[in-house]
């Protein structure tokens, strides 16, 4: 246990001595939820409601998306792919470590960072818009969310690992994992909320893990779902949550395996 | 004393997909796979007591860096058995992990924005080593690794010197019985070559701890390494000591001879082949049998000054070795 924690400030550390990497990973984030505000705004225009969202709401799904892109889409994905196609991953191989354990380790200070400048970011758009924010009054639904992002952050974490570990076969190790990114942003809901699309396209897409990541979550914020559709939607999730786990650890211990059979 | 390290018949292919040119190539290959075995390893047999620190040594492309792999458990054989202080090394063991190290000169453990420092807490912790422990053997390593002020600098910042004994303290924290070397003086100055083969003698003499070791640098086994094992294309080709290494493959002595007043190198072709003719100075390399009749002929008949017989450097033999196996 204490190697995770030793691990977690190491990266914390790390993490804010790249201050350019960070600078520019907010202002990448920052531009898009502006964007998409305005984009929504524009389409509002002065109706009451667009597609069933009221103004505050939409205000709301994007600022959160601001919070759960940080806390959510931060997996360890792309140096895993590095780490395999450098060899460096040969180095925790040789030594009495759980590499998942580390790499949450790492990810939850990358997280640790990302929330905090996020928080700070909602906070200053929201004085700018003064409020206008949908913010539910049961603390329930605080609690429900809160359990839906963790659950979202280690399905999103695992699923990243598992496309990551692909990297020991594959050789353009990258490619699938930015083909991977592109789709489960859009598939999550980390565009637009998926109830904008097609029933039938909407109900596919319900019928995989993504929309657990972004859009689910969400609607339990803007108490768009029954509390009992909630836990059901937290049932599901942890179903998935499962599943993906075990997927991802077969993955990646094949992987080892056949780095080990074809040479690091 | 057990064995430290004990393989048999260890073999390792590398199983390589062949590559079709073109996106037609590559299409196809998606489907129908075509591999190529590459033999790395070819039934490698050996034996390495406790304390031992051992040179292993061959051309490039032998397969060194592939053996240690395999002992150090990244890499399972294709054939063949090895045991490392009595683990099966690909298993993967904790215990095992615990009291090995695999240091490879062109790759690195330490993170690289960070202080070194921040690296060693994080392999305490993975290692389990407690803060008395941890005190004890670091204060140890920056003493014989003089490395001072550099654990606080981050790592990107540091020359390849400082490098290279930073993750030489990283990779010994735990104090491992059992070091795997891989070209560890690689890309460093005369003098920092100097100081890592200094500190690798002192680590295997305090903790006994045995040792292998590659390397292209005949000083770092001529000064290291009473006994080397060679391999040449996968194949053991000579496991012994040093000294015999150079008896058995040294047919040759060289024999230098200063003449009074300059004689022409040509004349002298019978007695040995010349090798080098300058400042009235000749040097010949003259079969062991032979050495005794040429030395007696060269007094008879030139205006000898100076004459003397050495062997043949053993980075000579170890050379010739490689170039025709
Ligand atoms: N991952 C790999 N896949 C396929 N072939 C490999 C792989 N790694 C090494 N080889 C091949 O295996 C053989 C042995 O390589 P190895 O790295 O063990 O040699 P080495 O003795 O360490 O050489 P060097 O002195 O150059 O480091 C070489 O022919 C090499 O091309
Ligand atoms: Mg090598």
């Amino acid at each position: 246990m204490k190697t995770y924690w030793v691990a977690y400030q190491i990266a914390l550390q790390e993490t804010l001595q790249r201050r350019s990497t960070l600078i520019m990973d907010r202002l990448g984030g920052f531009a898009v939820v502006v964007s998409l505000y305005s984009f929504w705004i524009a389409l509002i225009g002065n109706k009451a409601t667009f597609l069933g969202y009221t103004r505050a709401e939409m205000l709301t799904y994007v600022l959160a998306l601001n919070i759960l892109r940080s806390f959510v889409f931060t997996g360890r994905g792309w140096q895993l792919v590095g780490e395999i196609s450098t060899g460096k991953i040969s180095s925790y191989l040789v030594r009495p470590l759980s590499y998942q354990g580390y790499a949450l380790a790492l990810d939850l200070a990358q997280k640790t960072v990302h929330v905090a400048a996020a928080f700070f970011e909602v906070g200053l758009l929201a004085l700018l818009v003064r409020g206008g924010l949908f913010l539910p009054s049961d603390p329930a639904t605080w609690i429900l969310f809160g359990v839906a992002v963790l659950l979202s952050s280690l399905l999103f974490f695992f699923l990243e690992f598992m496309v990551s570990s692909l990297a020991f076969w594959t050789s353009e190790s990258g490619g699938p994992l930015f083909c991977f990114e592109l789709f489960l942003q859009f598939a999550a809901g980390a565009f637009f909320p998926l109830d904008v699309l097609p029933l039938a396209l909407r109900r596919a897409l319900e019928a995989t893990p993504f929309p657990y990541m972004v859009y689910f979550p969400v609607r339990i914020f803007l108490e768009k779902v029954s509390p009992v559709e909630a836990l059901r939607i937290l049932g599901m999730e942890a179903l998935w949550l499962a599943a993906v786990y075990a997927a991802a650890m077969t993955v990646w211990r094949r992987g080892v395996r056949s780095y080990a059979a074809e040479g690091g | 004393m057990a064995a430290a390290i004990e393989t048999k018949g260890l073999t390792k292919d590398y199983r390589s997909p062949l590559k079709e040119p073109g996106l037609w190539g590559g299409v196809k290959s998606l489907f129908d796979r075509q591999y190529k075995d590459t033999r790395a390893v070819d039934g490698v047999s050996f034996q390495i007591e406790e304390g031992e620190l051992v040179g292993f040594l061959g051309a490039n492309g032998a397969g060194k860096t592939t053996t240690l792999k395999m002992l150090s458990g990244l890499l399972t054989p294709t054939a063949g058995s090895a045991t490392a202080l009595g683990h099966v090394p690909w298993k993967r063991e904790s215990d095992f992990q615990r009291s090995i190290s695999l240091v490879m000169g062109q790759r690195s453990q330490l993170w690289w924005e960070i202080p070194a420092y921040e690296t060693f807490k994080l392999n305490q912790a993975i290692y389990g080593l407690s803060e008395a422990d941890f005190r004890e053997h670091l204060d140890e390593l920056v003493e014989l690794l003089d490395l001072g002020e550099h654990l606080s600098v981050p790592v990107k910042k540091l020359s390849l010197g400082q490098r290279m004994r930073a993750e030489l303290a990283a990779a010994l924290l735990h104090r491992p019985r059992l070091l795997l070397l891989d070209e560890p003086t690689i890309g460093l100055d005369v003098i920092m070559q100097k100081k890592v083969r200094e500190f690798v003698k002192v680590y295997n003499k305090r903790y006994g701890a045995t040792i292998m070791l590659t390397s292209h640098n005949m000083t770092d086994v001529v000064e290291l390494c009473k006994r080397v094992i060679v391999i040449e294309k996968g194949r053991l080709l000579y496991d012994g000591p040093l000294d015999r290494l150079v008896e058995r493959y040294a047919d040759h002595k060289i024999l230098r001879a200063r003449f009074t007043t300059p004689v022409d190198p040509a004349d002298l072709k019978i007695l040995g082949a010349v090798i080098k003719y300058e400042d009235s100075t000749i040097t010949l390399e003259v079969p062991r049998a032979q050495m005794a009749a040429s030395a007696a002929a060269l007094l008879r008949s030139y205006p000898v000054a100076d004459l003397n017989v050495e062997e043949v450097a053993i980075d000579d033999i170890v050379r010739r070795l490689f170039t025709h196996g």
